[in-house]
């Protein structure tokens, strides 16, 4: 079942196309990444998703209704973090997810309204005001308020912007652990491609308000070439093993200790058979390309 | 919905400080004017009366609490609109400045029932500074001057008896918090155009001076506009202490206020459907 279908979605202000005929399709249970940099459109596009904004055309379908026709019912089973986690500063963090909560029609009772926020490990400031808290701290508040009336989709605008390499830990086993354990559809905006890496199993990635590609993470990082670190001490010696193979083409860089070469992952276990083959002893082979290098391409590409 | 989106937005209300600089304000400026009054208050009242003084001769408690209602409400009348745009001109703008729009509009709430959440809760913290400024002057006024006759001096002077008193003072202060709501009608339509507090305050204030100043200026080529200008109508409670009281004066006047809050808040509805959450 698909969660949501955008189609032909608009968004112009004046002559600038800020989202320019994207189409979309998040299935259930997917943790499906958005990815483009900045300015390509992601924001925009959640902004219309959450009815913030009006699309200048196209249409946007979530759980099988259509956004513009059944509001109210698709955002009872959305909830979502968009962009900046901003909240009413002179109210505790209880208070703000009590208000939020009222608004969704959700259980605001004290336990569930704690419970919340001990999955986001701030139920032991849960009374203090959200101006004393820091950003990592208000990012984790903005995730609260997000699973407070316990959606099916769960929209992340960026959620681990400005937080520590544990914060953003943090964030990712959440993730998992909702998409694992509590079954629920996430849509995961985000420019730190490792993030979407680690966590996502499907992806688009968007540039200027067009989608670049779209499909599985495994299978769009399988695809094409990566760079290899092959560590050796015996690097001189690898470009004479190869010589005989197409292989030796792909070395792109020789040091002391290491040789480099672009390789398809299906070739990888091949050239280390056919070193190993010739003696050559290998420390290490560490594929490097990561989606960043994959995402740079293509939107390099599509400029 | 309509009542958890009111009961979320008078929370929000009433959390935050800036609330309460107006109780306070009329709290504080209420009791000095009383005791000031009953200390000096018959100076005052020969000063205006010193014209007269030759002709008529005033007798009885004439600086009483009633009297002294009346004149503390001419005096602060001016002044309310200030503190009510506090709350009313920062109650949609004030989402806008804190980034908040991107919380409450994603709810599963229509738009419409959190703008008109919002606009209830502004117009009752209107109505609950009227009610303040009332109970304190009339309350106060009395429990230190005692009851008597009011003494009206505008352009004639009328004498209102004391038992013809109360109820006057009931529909002159509903009149003002009707003024008073206008001016925060206002404020709200300002809120529901720009994206932060100050703006809606001053620009409130400007319409007010600008309006004010064209009602006050005698010239014929004002003369199409005035009778539309709620400034022309917000004093209509004075009407009320008239006598006769001039009622198709007072139902002209309340109608244009009450004409002047439905055009903001349906104005402000439109606004607030076709806006973009960029904040």
């Amino acid at each position: 079942m698909n969660v949501i279908e955008l189609r032909g979605l608009q968004k112009h202000y004046g002559t600038f196309r800020a989202v320019d005929g994207l189409d979309l399709t998040v299935r259930q249970g997917d943790v499906y990444g958005f990815l483009g940099p900045n300015g390509a459109g992601k924001s925009t596009t959640i902004r219309m998703m959450m009815s913030l904004i009006r699309p200048t055309s196209g249409s946007i379908t979530v759980f099988g209704e259509s956004l513009h026709h059944h509001r109210e019912k698709i955002l009872r089973r959305i909830g979502a973090i968009v962009e900046r986690p901003d909240f009413y500063n002179y109210l505790s963090a209880f208070k703000n997810l009590e208000l939020v909560g009222r608004l969704s029609g959700a259980d605001v009772s004290r336990a569930n309204i704690m419970r919340v926020l001990g999955m986001v490990s701030l139920d032991e400031r849960a009374m203090s005001k959200v101006k004393t808290y820091s950003h990592g701290m208000k990012q984790r508040l903005g995730i609260a308020q997000a699973l407070l009336h316990n959606p099916d989709l769960i929209v992340l605008d960026e959620p681990t912007t400005g937080l520590d390499p544990q914060g953003m830990k943090d964030i990712r086993d959440l993730i998992l652990a909702l998409s694992a354990d509590h079954k629920k559809t996430i849509l995961l905006s985000s420019h730190i491609l490792p993030e979407v890496e680690l966590t996502a199993n499907r992806m688009v990635i968007i540039n200027k308000g067009k989608a670049v590609v779209e499909g599985m993470v495994n299978d769009l990082l399988n695809a094409g070439k990566m760079k290899v670190t092959i560590e050796t001490d015996e690097s001189a010696s690898v470009r004479t093993a190869l010589a005989s193979t197409p292989w030796v083409g792909r070395i792109t860089g020789v040091t002391e200790h290491a040789v480099i070469m672009q390789l398809d992952r299906a070739e990888i276990a091949d050239v280390i058979q056919h070193l190993t083959a010739a003696s050559i002893h290998i420390h290490s082979v560490v594929p490097v390309r990561s989606l960043e290098d994959y995402f740079l391409s293509l939107t390099s590409e599509a400029v | 919905m309509m009542l958890a989106a009111l009961r979320v937005e008078l929370a929000k209300v009433f959390s935050k400080w800036r609330t309460f600089i107006g109780f306070i304000a009329v709290g504080l400026l209420i009791p000095i004017i009383v005791l000031a009054m009953g200390k000096e208050g018959n100076q005052y009242f020969s000063f205006a009366t010193q014209a007269l003084s030759q002709t008529f001769d005033f007798k009885g408690n004439l600086m009483n609490g009633y009297t002294v209602a009346y004149i503390v409400f001419g005096a602060l009348y001016i002044h309310i609109p200030f503190l009510v745009t506090l709350v009313s001109g920062d109650i949609l703008a004030g989402e806008a400045t804190s980034g908040t729009y991107r919380l409450i509009f994603t709810r599963p709430v229509k738009r419409s029932t959190i703008v008109t959440a919002k606009y209830i809760a502004s117009m009752l913290y209107v109505n609950m500074m009227i009610v303040w400024m009332a109970i304190l002057a009339m309350v106060l006024g009395v429990a230190f001057l005692g009851t008597g006759e009011i003494v009206v001096i505008r352009s004639q002077i009328t004498i209102i008896a004391e038992h013809d008193a109360l109820w006057r003072f009931v529909l002159a202060y509903s009149f003002s918090a009707l003024s008073m709501m206008t001016v925060a009608s206002i404020a709200f339509l300002c809120s529901s155009l720009v994206e932060n507090s100050i703006g809606p305050i001053m620009t409130t204030m400007a319409i007010i001076i600008v309006f004010t100043i064209i009602s006050a200026i005698d010239l014929p080529m004002f003369d199409v506009i005035r009778p539309m200008l709620f400034t022309n109508h917000m004093t209509g409670w004075k009407l009320l202490f008239d006598d006769p009281v001039p009622w198709p004066r007072v139902f002209t006047s309340a109608s244009v206020l009450v004409g002047h809050m439905v055009v903001c808040f349906v104005a402000a509805q439109i606004i607030m459907q076709r806006k973009d959450i960029l904040t």
